[in-house]
């Protein structure tokens, strides 16, 4: 029984001559398309976590501690433990600052397993309920009411990385029993990991005093702007005022993370710049081997009529076959790598945010071009040549 | 109109600083339906001279004209067509792809066609048995003796029945029998469907049973 001869499966039956050299130029595509998607997804995964986050935060302001910048990113954007305040008097004093239109505060407690409490590490948010204008969006709408004494809310993401368990349950938080009675909405910010409490209960925390904590103490405060003010200029006129505070404005938020994320990216795209040149070298060395090998062949086919666009959609077909396998596998190790390697990168293994499905199908399909565009390019000038050969020049050739 | 004009044809190689004329100042015309012979020692520039009329290779100097339609002035797509339509060649080695069976090399042309054949395969089988290796139809050419090779490429370039068959020593690598066997099947090609047979030959014998016999001396074409 004859089987179906068409181009493609001429092109197909091409490579299967010779497969440790297609696997070779399919593995070089597949290292390159993966090494790309890993890279790109880290790279805006750490992005969007941080702008996410940012905005999620609902403040134009932040304000902390001086010399606490870095440690408040820690704790909004990484939901690493760390603790830094200053007293509530701050309050009072950032009144007299004209362009402020609200301001509510929080303060950050670590709990400590075994000592005082009865979770793994992780921060406590202890929040003013009367001025809050951040937590609340993040309550889901069934828990319609106020937090209690003794009650406390779980960040969306906690419930798995602290393993406290489904809510209703007590649990010991620097000595005190509180109840988890709700789950937050998913913020996409370091807090999605925390608990929150009310402030009222700081009150009894200090009696206890399991927590490295003073009374009238506040880690942070967020401020909104009036309208139509500029947040950098109400910023600046707050570290002016006062220099026991440091103010980071919204999209300062993370300026650290981005400013080594912008180190990092550098490096990925040279290294991109080197293994697409080595890629496209590699195509171009095989391809221009497997022009010169079956230069007799394609005098042939050329001599029974095939055209030169037909010798052309002969090897592109070859050249597309390869870089989609290679750029497919690529896909796939480089979204396995991501996910795998993730845990070895602490900026990553502290990002709340991961990546959409969106997003990882837009970097699929950017690997799998690139891949396939590299593969194109290397093959491209020995293509060239030889469909420009005369017929029986290229038969001759040996 | 001839079928075949050619006219004041020359060819030169450059090989290192040295220029070699393959083909010289060779003028012919052929009528629709010609059965000719070529004899000529090596590099007498008979293949030369065959390839310039099949279209594979571009003269230096000349014309060819294909039913009054000069080939050498024609751009790659129509070149390719000409070639397809209405040129049928059979080399003096081994022309067959090696990843292709029988069959599948016999309706080679027909895959760079604009016309396609529904019964194209069962008329490739039909051909690979008149030339005799019909068993063979699914062999590859790795695994066929050169003989064979031989027949798949008479086969291939007979299959569409182009006006013009174009053969550099289509029956080198065959025994006497299968000779006279393939020459009878290319003289009754010739009679029935009028194609016109063009043939190399270094066997004076078979080039006596053309219509007309032409001799190449060191690029000159003469009227034996």
């Amino acid at each position: 029984m004859q089987t179906e001869f068409t181009i493609s499966s001429f092109a197909l039956r091409n490579l299967k001559r010779k497969p440790l050299r297609t696997a070779i130029l399919i593995a070089a595509i597949a290292i390159l398309v993966s090494a790309l998607v890993f890279a790109l997804s880290f790279v805006s995964r750490v992005s969007s976590s941080i702008r996410l986050a940012s905005e999620r935060l609902g403040a134009d302001i932040l304000v902390v501690p001086a010399g606490s910048r870095g440690a408040a990113e820690d704790v909004l954007l990484e939901n690493k433990a760390k603790s830094f305040y200053m007293s509530r008097d701050v309050i009072e004093k950032l009144k007299t600052i004209k362009g402020i239109d609200q301001m509510t505060y929080q303060t950050y407690l670590t709990t400590m397993q075994g000592k005082c409490c009865d979770v793994p590490e992780t921060v406590v948010v202890a929040f003013n309920q009367d001025t809050d204008f951040v937590v609340k969006p993040w309550l889901s709408q069934k828990f319609g009411r106020k937090l209690q004494k003794g009650e406390a809310l779980v960040g969306n993401e906690s419930a798995f990385n602290i393993r406290i368990g489904l809510v209703d349950v007590d649990k010991v938080l620097f000595g005190n029993v509180f109840k988890m009675v709700g789950v937050l909405d998913k913020t996409g910010t370091g807090l999605d990991n925390a608990l929150f409490i009310n402030d009222e209960n700081l009150e009894d925390i200090l009696i206890k005093g399991q927590a490295d904590l003073k009374p009238g103490q506040i880690s942070i405060v967020f401020v909104k702007v009036k309208k139509g003010l500029d947040s950098y200029k109400v910023a600046g006129e707050i570290e002016d005022a006062f220099v026991e505070l440091d103010t980071m404005a919204r999209k300062d938020i993370g300026k650290s993370i981005i400013t080594t994320l912008r180190d990092i990216n550098q490096i990925f795209i040279f290294t991109m710049i080197l293994i697409s040149l080595l890629s496209g070298f590699l195509t171009w060395a095989i391809f221009s081997a497997i022009a010169n090998e079956r230069a007799r062949e394609v005098g042939i086919m050329r001599a029974v009529g095939a055209r030169e666009s037909h010798i052309v959609t002969v090897f592109l077909t070859e050249v597309i076959i390869v870089g989609s396998v290679g750029s497919i596998i690529g896909i796939i190790g480089g979204t396995a790598l991501s996910i795998v390697l993730a845990k070895s990168f602490s900026i990553m293994k502290s990002l709340p945010m991961h990546l959409t499905i969106m997003s990882r199908l837009l970097i699929a399909c950017v690997g799998f071009l690139i891949g396939n565009a590299i593969c194109i390019a290397g093959a491209l000038s020995p293509i060239q040549k030889i469909k420009k050969m005369e017929p029986l020049l290229a038969i001759k050739k040996e | 109109m001839a079928q075949i004009e050619v006219s004041e044809l020359s060819k030169i190689f450059s090989v290192g600083e040295q220029d070699i004329t393959a083909v010289n100042n060779v003028s012919l015309i052929i009528e629709k339906g010609e059965f000719v012979s070529i004899v000529g020692h090596s590099g007498s520039g008979k293949t030369t001279l065959i390839s310039i009329i099949g279209g594979i290779l571009k003269p230096t100097v000349g014309k060819v004209l294909y039913n009054g339609q000069d080939i050498c002035s024609l751009d790659d797509d129509n070149l390719s067509a000409y070639r397809n339509e209405n040129i049928g060649f059979m080399f003096q080695f081994s022309s067959l792809l090696p990843m292709l069976t029988s069959t599948e090399n016999v309706l080679l042309p027909g895959l760079f066609s604009r016309r396609k054949d529904m019964n194209a395969v069962k008329k490739a089988e039909e051909y690979l048995s008149l030339v005799g290796i019909g068993d063979k139809a699914s062999a590859y050419p790795s695994q066929l003796s050169g003989g064979q090779q031989r027949r798949v490429a008479i086969a291939r370039a007979l299959m569409y029945e182009p006006p013009v068959i174009l053969a550099d020593e289509p029956t080198g690598d065959l025994d006497e029998e299968t000779e006279t066997d393939i020459m009878e099947l290319f003289s009754k090609l010739n009679r029935e469907k009028i194609m016109t047979f063009i043939f190399i030959t270094h066997n004076l014998e078979l080039a006596g049973m053309a219509s007309r016999q032409l001799r190449m001396t060191r690029g000159l074409l003469t009227e034996v």
